[in-house]
């Protein structure tokens, strides 16, 4: 339904209704359409009056609907009332009302009483992110840093995530402010982004960047760049952060990767007991490995090809001189079919170690364990993404790491190039995270908002020193 | 007035007037004062403008002033209230905001809410409770619909009931079928229902392995010649028994089934159990007479690949899947069927031998249809449903469509 452009009678409304062909959810649809339409709110108001007037009573979600309406055009009287008759109305409102009053009310000049509407809400539930956006927004917007950061802290307590929004808004109304507190606690955001993982988009990055570079006395300067395959810095030659695993966090990870994706809640979901030792029985006595190969995947690369060849392709390319190879795959590759040849499967057998699993167990939980026990060197083959093993860790820091081991252990094949080629580069050499030095700073960062792709890192990095 | 008084203090109290007289606000004065005189008008009698000019604010007098014995009484109550009522007074929010929620809520459903680790889990489960509810209320409507229409036909034929004679038929029926469970107790083939997957399960997929169970156990009773249904690795007082008290009430221990806390492997010789799972890499061929067929009860809405799997490899025991990729052309869903599904195959098989009756009971959404020539291979056949399926998305899929039926109508057909 369009709604119409002027405020009308009740006569008026009476024959639309009776036009429509569900009368009884008329009013409802014709909010909305209001809404979507962002019709001025005389025309909702004269609604509302119309229905008022009939029932003697406007309904709870019709209230809410015409308050949607008052916080995208910005009508504060407006919200203000319809607050005061929900208040007296019903005890206490729900969220998506509480959500609307606090967006409408920060964005006035009555922002403080989104503060204590705020206050009401958290007497009831824990406020939503968009509440804490709204107020936190507010108050950075008023120079009220310090309870900006309350708030913040507030929210990260209540494991509330903060939008990038939230972060980018304290960097842009703090700009050439000389306080020493504050600027701790921006570089406490800083740090937030690097344990978090997260990489601001170009207009966040763009935030910081003047942010930094308004410091009074601080002779900041940000240029943006993109950092050499070497992990250097071409602006400062500064050396980016290794992405090795420290000793203990690669400790850790093997540990967990044994106990939570092999064993699991149970060994013989993905192995058996007897041949998980089997398995390790075999690694131990031939350790350490240089290259660890998926076989069955490597196998299938080029699907016209028989797979033994694919295999026979990429162990002949991977060994050379002093290179231990260790190839996985199950026993039905040793049987002699259309595809796995014995002759072939033999001559590769005196390059390589082989390991062959049962036919009903999961070689890729060998593979990890394999790589994790031959040391940091150890790399491996496969284009799997090995998703299903990252998720069967329990808890964020270790998937993390996990991601981080797997971008520098896993060698990606170039599928264009012909025969196999695999490129003995690790993924990264350095570490693509925020960090400083004290007085550098290095900030990846992307070009849109949203990554299409989340195991793409950014290449895009902002560089800023400070000249002394 | 007293509403109009107490609004008055509020906004008083509130902080905007000291912060707006803090920064000469002159707007905000103006809107506060615009407020106290809309406030004041309340007590003025409503019809005494009969202007034809519209009053845009009307609906704001009619909401206030419709309050006023309400707002006493609120004022007056307690605020403190205890976490159940005040999780009660946000549910009949969400309602009101139009969100899916029950309208009447135990207090154990309640509790269970609470406890939901997440909003979007509060959620879900609201949702759960309000389609169960929707789909109670257009139950008992049907049913007293179909109450009303026989007692129209009633009073118009005019008959005496013959109730009496149904009543003694069903009885009879029953007597027939618990003699023939009892019979199968004696000499019929076991069956054995796996009980050991409680801590796999939420509380939710306990309630449906426990109502498939019932389901099972019912076509079971009623066939021709049932199977002696063993329940093993059954622990008493556990949260399957508990759900199995609540469906069957008294009737549990009248049951006709053999229920232990032992495993299959004490009970029976291993080497005629066989395990079957979804994820074994056999397949079986036939039914065996001499074989006892374990099923796990396990429901797993988040699939858990391999669970039943694991426990085969540990007891070793066989394992074997049905043929479903043999017989069926599949196109979506898990391969896992329900119990009663499996239930009903089984009968089927034991009875007649016949894969595709038995395969009857698959759900129809589940596959296309039955494969002809069960023997050739269905590599070629499955491919070009896949194709159809990528098609019916894209553009100009018909003339596609019928390219794909005249190249291989021939080779197969799809029944």
């Amino acid at each position: 339904v369009q709604p119409p452009e002027k405020p009308l009678q009740a006569e008026e409304w009476n024959k639309l209704r009776e036009d429509f062909q569900s009368p009884e959810k008329f009013e409802e649809v014709m909010l909305n359409s209001m809404i979507k339409c962002n019709s001025p709110i005389d025309v909702a108001k004269s609604l509302l009056t119309h229905l008022a007037k009939r029932d003697g009573d406007v309904a709870y979600n019709m209230l809410v609907k015409y308050l949607t309406l008052c916080v995208r055009q910005g009508q504060v009287s407006e919200i203000r009332d319809v607050y005061d008759i929900m208040k007296v109305r019903f005890k206490i409102l729900e969220s998506g009302a509480y959500n609307l009053l606090i967006r409408g009310l920060s964005n006035s000049d009555q922002w403080r009483m989104a503060l204590t509407l705020l206050e009401e809400v958290k007497k009831i539930m824990i406020p939503s992110r968009t509440c804490y956006e709204s107020c936190i927004k507010a108050a950075n917007r008023h120079q009220e840093m310090k309870l900006a950061f309350e708030l913040y802290d507030e929210m990260l307590a209540k494991d509330v995530v903060p939008t990038l929004a939230v972060l980018q808004s304290f960097f842009d109304f703090s700009r050439h402010m000389e306080d020493v507190e504050l600027q701790k606690e921006l570089f406490g955001i800083l740090l937030y982004l690097r344990d978090n993982q997260i990489y601001p988009h170009r207009t966040f990055m763009r935030s910081i960047k003047l942010w930094f570079e308004s410091i009074p006395g601080g002779n900041w300067k940000g240029y943006l760049t993109k950092i050499k395959d070497s992990g250097q810095c071409p602006v400062c030659n500064h050396q980016l952060e290794d992405s090795n695993l420290t000793e203990e966090e690669y400790s850790n990870l093997s540990e967990r990767i044994i106990n939570d994706v092999i064993h699991g809640t149970d060994t013989f979901r993905k192995t058996s007991p007897q041949e998980f030792e089997a398995f390790q029985t075999f690694v131990e006595n031939r350790l350490p490995f240089d290259i660890v190969i998926d076989g069955l995947n490597v196998s299938h690369i080029k699907p016209r090809r028989m797979q033994c060849e694919n295999l026979f392709d990429a162990v002949n390319c991977l060994a050379k001189e002093n290179v231990r190879l260790l190839v996985l795959g199950r026993k039905h590759m040793l049987r002699n079919s259309s595809n796995w040849k014995t002759e072939v499967m033999k001559e590769m057998q005196t390059k390589a170690d082989f390991f062959f699993a049962e036919n009903i167990s999961d070689d890729d939980a060998f593979l990890l364990y394999a790589t994790l026990r031959s040391g940091k060197h150890c790399k491996f083959v496969t284009r799997d993404f090995l998703r299903d093993h990252k998720a069967c860790l329990s808890d964020s820091v270790m998937r993390h790491l996990f991601r981080k081991w797997q971008l520098i252990c896993h060698i990606k094949s170039k599928k264009t190039v012909f025969p196999l080629f695999f490129s003995e580069q690790p993924a990264f050499r350095y570490d693509c995270v925020v960090q400083t030095t004290g007085d550098t700073w290095h900030i990846p960062y992307k070009d849109v908002f949203e990554e299409k792709y989340s195991y793409r890192v950014p290449t895009k990095w902002l560089c800023i020193r400070q000249k002394l | 007035m007293q509403s109009a008084n107490t609004l008055l203090r509020k906004i008083l109290r509130s902080s905007v007037l000291p912060f707006a007289t803090q920064h000469r606000m002159r707007k905000d004065l103006f809107l506060f004062s615009r407020t106290l005189s809309l406030s004041l008008s309340l007590k003025q009698d409503k019809s005494c403008e009969p202007s034809e000019k519209l009053d845009l604010d009307a609906w704001k007098k009619v909401m206030k002033s419709g309050l006023q014995e309400e707002v006493s009484e609120t004022v007056s109550e307690p605020k403190e209230l205890s976490s159940l009522a005040s999780a009660r007074e946000i549910l009949e929010m969400w309602r009101l905001a139009g969100r899916l929620v029950p309208e009447n809520i135990s207090e154990e459903q309640l509790k269970t809410f609470m406890e939901c680790p997440s909003k979007s889990a509060k959620k879900k489960y609201l949702k759960y409770l309000h389609l169960k509810e929707l789909y109670k209320k257009s139950r008992m409507d049907k049913k007293r619909e179909r109450r009303l229409e026989a007692q129209d036909q009633a009073s118009k034929t005019n008959e005496t009931k013959k109730n009496s004679f149904i009543y003694l038929q069903s009885h009879m029926m029953d007597k027939t079928y618990n003699w023939r469970v009892a019979q199968s107790m004696i000499f019929g083939q076991p069956l054995v229902f796996d009980m050991s997957y409680e801590k796999e399960m939420s509380g939710q997929e306990i309630t449906n392995t426990v109502r498939q169970l019932v389901m099972s156990e019912g076509c079971n009773r009623r066939s021709v010649d049932p199977f002696h249904i063993h329940f093993c690795n059954f622990k008493d007082d556990s949260l399957y028994h508990r759900e199995f008290i609540k469906q069957y009430r008294e009737a549990w221990g009248k049951l006709l089934i053999t229920v232990t806390d032992q495993c299959y492997t004490e009970i029976f010789p291993k080497d005629k159990l066989i395990y079957l799972t979804a994820d074994s890499p056999k397949v079986m061929k036939t039914f065996d007479h001499d074989k006892i067929y374990i099923v796990g009860s396990l429901v797993d809405k988040s699939i858990k690949t391999g669970v039943s799997l694991a426990r085969a490899k540990r007891l070793q025991l066989e394992t074997a899947a049905l043929p479903l990729d043999k017989y069926l052309l599949w196109s979506t869903g898990a391969k896992n069927l329900t119990l009663d599904q499996m239930m009903h195959i089984l009968l089927t098989l034991k009875d007649t031998a016949d894969w595709k009756k038995a395969l009857e009971f698959v759900p129809k959404r589940k596959y296309c249809g039955f494969v002809n020539k069960p023997d050739k291979p269905v590599k070629e056949l499955k491919k070009t449903l896949d194709l159809m399926k990528t098609l019916k998305l894209g553009k100009g899929r018909e003339d596609l469509q019928k390219q794909v039926a005249k190249n291989y109508s021939k080779k197969y057909k799809l029944k």
